[in-house]
C-alpha cells in the first residue's frame, strides 16, 4: 500500500496496448498461493491458464484485477499500456474496473444483482451511467440484442437459464468497453452448447484487438480459444506454450496426467455384470430378458411438465439390475427430472411407475453439491455412522470403503463446508454404498468438479458400483463422460434452439 | 459490472475475516456472561443470606445507604437489598420458566406445521396469527384478569402464550426450509427415519436460532414481567418484585432517591447482558 504509482495518463484515449504483469506473488500466512514471474498479454493472442481446483490460477486472476480478499497479502507489478500498477495497492485499480479492466465472474448467476431487472444491470456499467441513463440503457439494449437476450433485457436474474446469465454478465462486463477482459472459470456448470457459444463471444473479444485471459479447467474451451496455454500447479506454472503444444504434446507429467483426465480420453473401461443389452425403450422391445432379472424400474408412458413446459411425454424407459445408463440433454431438459422421477422422489404426471420390490429403500443418489446432501451443521462421520448402524453394517467394512475411495479417515471429523467437493462427493459414494443399492442416481455428480478431481471421484463411484453390481444412471450434459460411463442411454430435449 | 466485483471481492477466502472478528467479539460476550453470572449469583444466594423481605422495622423508615444496609432502607424500614435479592430471583426464576415453555411449545409446533404441512400447518397457522394480532401485553392482561389477582400462574402463562407464536414462526419457516433440503432427502433414501432427521438436521440447525430467540425472550419477559407490576396488574404490593419496587419508591423519591437505583440498576444490567450474549449467537 506504500508504493503510490502514477495515475495512468491516457484516460481518454484507449489504452490499446498489451498487459505485462512482474513477479506476481500471493501469500496467505506466508503460504505461497500463486508466485507467478512473468505473465504477458497481447492482442489476437489469448492466455488461458488451466489447473485443477487450488493451483492458484484463481487467484492469479483476481490479483491482476485487485479484486483479492484482504487477508491475502500480494505483492509485483503490473503494466497496461503505459500505465504502471503496483499490484499492492488494490485501490489504484478500481477507478479501470469496466473501462480498461473487466472481470467475467465465477457462477454469474450469483454475481448479478437479484433484484435488478438484467437491463438496467448492463447498463449500470456503461461509461455514461448515471448522467446519461437513455444512453445507457440504449446500449445496454443493443449489446443484449447482439448476444439475443433481447427478450430477457426486462427479466429478473433467478428467470435465467445458467447460459443466459453468462451472457448477461458478459454484457455487464463489457459494456464500459474493457479492453483487458478476464474470465474466471465460465464454464461450470454450463452445457455444451451455452460453452460453446461463450467461446465465441470470447473469441470475438479477441479478434476485435481485446485482451484475453481465461482461467478454466475446461480443455476444450482452451482448445477453442486458441493461443497459448499455461498449466498451474501449487502456485506456480509448470508448462507454458502454444495451446496445441500444451494440451496435445504436454512434455510434464502433470500435464499429461491433466490432459489424460479429460473424459474423452480415458482409456479405462469398466465391466458390466449384465452384458445382455436391452433395448432402450419401447414397449415392443424385449430382447433377451434373462429370466430372474426382472427389471429394478420400469416407467410406462411417462410423462412431465412443469407448467406449460413439457419436459418429456410418452417416455418408456426399463432399467434392470447392473445397468448402466446415461441421461443427457442441455441444461432445462429435464434430466434431473426424469432421474427423480424414476426414484420416487418427484411424482410424474402421467403414465405407469413399477419398481422391483427388492429396490425398496436401495435406490440412491449422489448430488451435483455434495454439501447440500449432508446435515450442514454436523461433522460428516456422524452421517456415514448413522447410516452403517442403521443398516446393521460392520464398522470394519466403513473404514474398508474410506480407504478404497482413496479418503483419509480423518477428514471425516470435519464438517460438510470443511471438505471440498471431490473429497466429499467421495463420502457421500461411501454412504449410499452402505445400503447395497441397487441402483445409484449421479446426479451431475462431478460436473463442478476439475478434470483431475472428477477422474479420482469417478473411479472411486466406478470402483464401488462394479464391485457391487450395482446399477447406474449418470444424469450429465457431458456427453464424452456419458459415453465412458454408460452403455445405454437416454438423450431428452433434442431441441436445439435451447 | 460493480455488482459482479462486489460479489467477487468475498469469494476467494472467506476463512481469515472469520478468524478476526469473533475475537474482539468475545470480549464484550464475557463481560455480559460475568454481569449476567454475577446477577444469577446474587439472586441464588441473596435470599438465602439475607433473611425475611417482608421484615418491616418501623423506627428505621427510609434509612439512606449504610455499611449495614448497602441501599437503604424503605418506607416500612424494610431492607432494599434482600427485597432486591428476592425480586431479582423472581424475576429471573419466572423469565426461565416463560421463556422454556414458549420454546417448547413454538419449537414442537413448529416443527410439526412444517413436517406434516395439510391442516395441521393450517390450524397452527391460524392459531398463531390469532396470537399476532392480539397485542402480547393485551394477551398477558387477559389472563391476568382471569385469573385470581396477583397470583404468579397468571403472570406465567401469560407471558408465555404472548411469546410462543414468535418461536413457532421462526421455527416454522427454518424447519420447513431444511426439511425440503436435498440432505434430507437423501436421508429419506438412505432409510434414516424420522428421529435421525430431528437430531442431525433439524436440532443443529434450530439451536443458533432457538438460543438467539431465548436469550431475547428472557429481556421480554423480564421486562413485561416489572411492567406488570409498575402498572399494579401483576404481581400485588407485599411481594418484592422489581416493577412494582419502582412504583413503590416512587412516592418518597425526593427524600429516597437511592431506593429506585437497585431495581432499575438489575433491570437495566440484565437486559443489557442478555443483548450483549445474543449478539454472539447471531453469526450463526
Amino acid at each position: 500500500m506504500s508504493t503510490r504509482t502514477p495515475a495512468p495518463t491516457g484516460t481518454t484515449g484507449r489504452l490499446r496496448a498489451d498487459l505485462a504483469a512482474t513477479d506476481v506473488v500471493v501469500r496467505h500466512f506466508g503460504r505461497t498461493l500463486v508466485d507467478v514471474p512473468r505473465l504477458h498479454l497481447q492482442p489476437h493472442r489469448p492466455l488461458t491458464v488451466v489447473g485443477e481446483s487450488g493451483s492458484g490460477k484463481s487467484l492469479l486472476a483476481h490479483a491482476l484485477m485487485g479484486t483479492l480478499a484482504p487477508e491475502l497479502e500480494v505483492t509485483g507489478a503490473m503494466r497496461v499500456g503505459e500505465a504502471s500498477f503496483d499490484l499492492a495497492d488494490r485501490r489504484g485499480r478500481r477507478r479501470l474496473w469496466g473501462r480498461e479492466l473487466a472481470l467475467l465472474p465465477q457462477e454469474p448467476v450469483l454475481a448479478l444483482d437479484p433484484t435488478m431487472r438484467v437491463r438496467q444491470q448492463v447498463a449500470e456499467g456503461a461509461a455514461g451511467w448515471p448522467a446519461d441513463r437513455r444512453g445507457a440503457l440504449r446500449g445496454a439494449d443493443e449489446r443484449l440484442d447482439g448476444l439475443g437476450l433481447a427478450h430477457a433485457a426486462g427479466a429478473y436474474p433467478h428467470r435465467l437459464s445458467g447460459g443466459m446469465a453468462q451472457r448477461v454478465a458478459y454484457a455487464a462486463a463489457t459494456i464500459g468497453g474493457a479492453h483487458v477482459l478476464v474470465v474466471d472459470e465460465p464454464s461450470k456448470a454450463l452445457d455444451r452448447p451455452a460453452v460453446d457459444r461463450l467461446a465465441d463471444l470470447l473469441l470475438a473479444h479477441a479478434a476485435a484487438g481485446g485482451l484475453l485471459l481465461t482461467i478454466t479447467h475446461d480443455l476444450r474451451l482452451a482448445r477453442a480459444l486458441g493461443g497459448d496455454a499455461w498449466v498451474m500447479r501449487d502456485a506456480a506454472v509448470v508448462e507454458a506454450g502454444p495451446v496445441e503444444e500444451v494440451l496435445e504434446r504436454p512434455s510434464t507429467d502433470y500435464a499429461r496426467a491433466l490432459t489424460g483426465a479429460d473424459p474423452a480420453r480415458w482409456s479405462r473401461r469398466w465391466p458390466t455384470v449384465h452384458p445382455a443389452g436391452t433395448g432402450p425403450s419401447g414397449p415392443g422391445v424385449e430382447p433377451g430378458v434373462e429370466p430372474g432379472v426382472e427389471p429394478v424400474v420400469e416407467g410406462r408412458d411417462l410423462r412431465k411438465a412443469y407448467g406449460d413446459q413439457c419436459l418429456f411425454a410418452g417416455l418408456d424407459v426399463t432399467i434392470r439390475a447392473g445397468e448402466r445408463w446415461a441421461l443427457t440433454g442441455p441444461s432445462g431438459a429435464g434430466k434431473t427430472t426424469l432421474g427423480d422421477v424414476l426414484l420416487g422422489l418427484t411424482p410424474a404426471d402421467g403414465g405407469r411407475l413399477r419398481r422391483a420390490d427388492r429396490a425398496a429403500g436401495r435406490l440412491q443418489k449422489l448430488y451435483q453439491d455434495p454439501a447440500l446432501s449432508f446435515p450442514r451443521r454436523v461433522p460428516v462421520a456422524l452421517s456415514v455412522d448413522d447410516t452403517a448402524r442403521r443398516h446393521g453394517v460392520d464398522p470394519a467394512r466403513v473404514a474398508m470403503l474410506v480407504e478404497q475411495v482413496g479418503l483419509s479417515p480423518d477428514l471425516l471429523g470435519r464438517r460438510p463446508d470443511q471438505v471440498s467437493g471431490g473429497e466429499l462427493q467421495r463420502v457421500a459414494v461411501v454412504r449410499a454404498m452402505l445400503t447395497r443399492p441397487v441402483l445409484l442416481l449421479a446426479d451431475e455428480a462431478t460436473s463442478r468438479l476439475d478434470l483431475l478431481t472428477q477422474q479420482v471421484t469417478v473411479e472411486a463411484l466406478m470402483g464401488q458400483v462394479v464391485e457391487d453390481g450395482c446399477g447406474l444412471i449418470v444424469v450429465t450434459h457431458d456427453e464424452a463422460l456419458a459415453g465412458a460411463l454408460t452403455e445405454h442411454r437416454i438423450t431428452l430435449g433434442d431441441d436445439p434452439r435451447r | 459490472m460493480s455488482t459482479a466485483l462486489h460479489e467477487l471481492s468475498a469469494t476467494p477466502a472467506p476463512t481469515g475475516a472469520a478468524v478476526h472478528r469473533p475475537r474482539r467479539r468475545s470480549r464484550a460476550r464475557r463481560a455480559c456472561a460475568a454481569a449476567l453470572a454475577l446477577l444469577v449469583g446474587f439472586a441464588l444466594v441473596g435470599p438465602l443470606v439475607l433473611g425475611d423481605p417482608a421484615a418491616q422495622d418501623l423506627s428505621r423508615f427510609l434509612e439512606p445507604p449504610s455499611w449495614g444496609e448497602p441501599l437503604g432502607t424503605d418506607d416500612y424500614g424494610r431492607s432494599v437489598l434482600t427485597r432486591l435479592a428476592h425480586a431479582t430471583r423472581l424475576s429471573l426464576v419466572l423469565a426461565v420458566l416463560c421463556v422454556a415453555t414458549a420454546l417448547v411449545l413454538g419449537a414442537t409446533t413448529g416443527v410439526l406445521a412444517a413436517w406434516r404441512g395439510g391442516w395441521v400447518d393450517a390450524v397452527l397457522r391460524g392459531v398463531s396469527e390469532i396470537f399476532v394480532a392480539l397485542p402480547a401485553l393485551l394477551v398477558v392482561l387477559l389472563v391476568a384478569a382471569l385469573a385470581s389477582g396477583g397470583s404468579l400462574v397468571a403472570i406465567y402463562v401469560g407471558i408465555a402464550l404472548a411469546q410462543w407464536v414468535e418461536y413457532f414462526r421462526v421455527v416454522r419457516a427454518r424447519a420447513g426450509l431444511v426439511l425440503g433440503s436435498p440432505a434430507v432427502e437423501a436421508a429419506g433414501l438412505l432409510g434414516l427415519g424420522r428421529l435421525h432427521v430431528v437430531r442431525r438436521h433439524l436440532l443443529p440447525d434450530l439451536r443458533p436460532l432457538l438460543t438467539t430467540l431465548a436469550s431475547l425472550g428472557m429481556v421480554t419477559s423480564v421486562l413485561a414481567m416489572s411492567t406488570l407490576g409498575f402498572v399494579k396488574v401483576g404481581l400485588e404490593p407485599p411481594r418484592a418484585e422489581l416493577g412494582l419496587m419502582i412504583t413503590e419508591s416512587f412516592p418518597f423519591y425526593d427524600v429516597a432517591p437511592w431506593m429506585v437505583l437497585g431495581p432499575v440498576g438489575v433491570l437495566f444490567v440484565l437486559t443489557v447482558s442478555l443483548l450483549g450474549l445474543r449478539d454472539g449467537e447471531d453469526a450463526a
